[in-house]
């Protein structure tokens, strides 16, 4: 049962236009250049991920559905010898589990009308296809059809988050270089930069918070100002990981002052005190394996800040303001 | 001592070479919890941990530590070279247990 | 070396006393308490920042005699009703865990 997998034509600038009543940034001409260099130059296979977690055909449907637990991902492509089959999707799984079925093998019931990418297209043909299919991911042949990874949402914020950053760090420097400023601390220097931070996904988690601390280094700014700032953001941008539903956390310059903010959307602190005390907590074991010691970390926040402030509702989130001044002179 | 000496010390095995590879040491923190280990104040340390995670580097940037050397004979997971490149952390493992690695340390410290 | 001897030595604060009489042979210094489940060799002194009561718990695994807290730690109730059920000596220091190790390391070679 070989698919009929043959990548589609990229849609048009005119099928694109108001989809979801905004335009995306691929073809229109008033968008950054820097955005339509990235995503043209940035390709599939830059982007993809390839650890492939595959079953075969003749495999009954509940080795996928275990593979997706097990990897937490939605889709599984079903492969011969680096050639794509078919795909097992999420929606197979339930129909089966429903119909009674996930004894029988993959091969049966596998999606094989799939719209899949080439590695070596541009990361805008990605972008597009996710926006013009409904589908969660796509699988990613090479020139011979051989499958050679597999592309999701998650893949592509990612790598555009990282790459995005690299791109304005490049460009703040050049305008710094421009106007002279580059170790001077300019209290009219204003930047902002927000990170999402996703509930457990402690392979990003600290990384927001590594950026910021060589964002200030590298503008030169005094190392126990960075060095507060640093810790500030990392033990927020933990406690968004680890004991929120997730957030976003904020970095904010201006007016000579540096503030970080932590807000997420999860049920609110009951009671804020309590949270502020230092604790040893052996609530979580699992996570203190991990690295993510006891208690909220924001008594060292606290510590680290010169201003310092949590807003809390039960039932719309928590706020975390954490603020640094930034003087010429090294302070505390 | 600098953080190459820490390694040859303590027979450690070097994943990355980062930009405190030479950068003397002033301090030295053997802490698993990295919750601790952002309540120190110092710059400049060797970081000393049994714990083998991405996280133990993405704290030794936070506290600018000069290096990070796994003991206990862990098993790095495949993720923390990159992260460690990327960060520009020195990164290597040891055999020794945390306890003989500080004594092997001091003992090069103050001979 | 005796644990009474040792702790004269060192000068750690005295939460629990333990069985005074015991042999201490080695230190093991983890806050990892899985690590010190596989590894802590028995007749140790154990010394880590976990103020809590599963340190306890896993020192008599092991048995291990001694358990230092590091960093000055608060005792919780049922961490010092723990090691007094379970006769293992509670110790504590102000210092960190590698300057503790040091000490101890430089005690027991002396016996």
């Amino acid at each position: 049962m070989e698919t009929d997998a043959a990548p589609q034509p990229p849609p048009t600038p005119a099928m694109l236009q108001k989809t979801r009543g905004q335009t995306l940034p691929v073809d229109a001409h008033h968008q950054p250049l820097v955005l339509l260099e990235l995503i043209q130059r940035l390709k599939v296979r830059d982007v993809m991920t390839q650890e492939i977690v595959s079953v075969q055909r003749h495999e009954p449907l509940w080795v996928a559905q275990a593979a997706m637990k097990d990897k937490h991902i939605s889709g599984v492509p079903v492969v011969e010898e680096g050639r794509l089959f078919g795909l097992v999707s999420i929606e197979d799984i339930i129909r089966a589990v429903e119909g009674g079925y996930i004894a029988q093998p993959c091969g049966d019931y596998m999606t094989t009308k799939l719209v899949v990418l080439e590695d070596d297209m541009p990361l805008s043909f990605a972008v597009q296809y996710f926006d013009r299919f409904r589908f969660g991911r796509f699988p990613v042949l090479n020139r011979d059809r051989a499958l050679v990874g597999i592309i999701c949402q998650r893949d592509i914020n990612r790598a555009l988050l990282v790459e995005l950053s690299a791109e304005f760090n490049r460009m703040e420097q050049t305008v710094a270089q421009i106007n002279g400023h580059t170790a001077k601390i300019d209290a009219n220097t204003y930047m902002l930069r927000e990170f999402p931070v996703a509930k457990y996904d402690f392979e990003n988690a600290g990384k927001a918070a590594n950026v910021i601390k060589a964002a200030m280094i590298e503008r030169k700014y005094p190392p126990k100002i960075v060095r507060r700032v640093a810790v500030a953001a990392y033990e927020l941008e933990i406690n968004l990981c680890v004991h929120s539903v997730g957030g976003v956390l904020s970095w904010q310059l201006s007016n000579g002052r540096s503030e970080v903010i932590a807000k997420d959307s999860g049920p609110g602190i009951a009671d804020v005190e309590w949270a502020c005390r230092d604790g040893t907590s052996t609530a979580n074991e699992w996570i203190r394996s991990l690295g993510f010691g006891a208690g909220l970390g924001l008594v060292n926040v606290k510590r680290v800040s010169d201003e310092f402030e949590i807003t809390s509702q039960l039932g719309s989130g928590t706020i975390v303001r954490s603020a640094v001044n930034i003087a010429l002179e090294e302070n505390k | 001592m600098n953080v190459l000496d820490a390694i040859t010390v303590l027979e450690a095995e070097t994943i990355v070479k980062g930009e405190g590879l030479e950068k003397t040491i002033k301090h030295v923190i053997a802490s698993d919890l990295m919750s601790d280990v952002l309540l120190v104040d110092e710059e400049d340390m060797l970081l000393l941990t049994s714990l083998a995670s991405d996280q133990v580097l993405r704290t030794a940037q936070i506290v600018g530590a000069a290096g990070v050397i796994v003991v206990n004979g862990k098993s790095l997971p495949s993720s923390m070279m990159q992260v460690a490149q990327d960060l520009r952390m020195t990164l290597a493992v040891s055999k020794f247990p945390k306890f003989d690695a500080c004594i092997a340390i001091h003992q090069y410290m103050t001979k | 070396m005796k644990l009474s001897e040792l702790i004269a030595s060192a000068g750690f604060e005295v939460i629990s006393p333990g069985n005074a009489a015991c042999e201490v042979v080695a230190g093991y210094t983890s806050d990892l308490l899985s690590d010190v489940m596989a590894h802590c060799p028995e007749d140790s002194i154990f010394i880590t920042v976990q103020n809590h009561k599963n340190s306890v718990a896993v020192s008599t695994l092991v048995g291990a005699v001694a358990i230092l807290v590091v960093h000055d730690r608060e005792i919780p109730k049922d961490m010092l009703d723990a090691a007094q059920a379970e006769n293992v000596a509670l110790l504590r220091t102000s210092k960190n865990q590698f300057e503790a190790s040091c000490l101890v390391a430089k005690i027991l070679s002396v016996s």
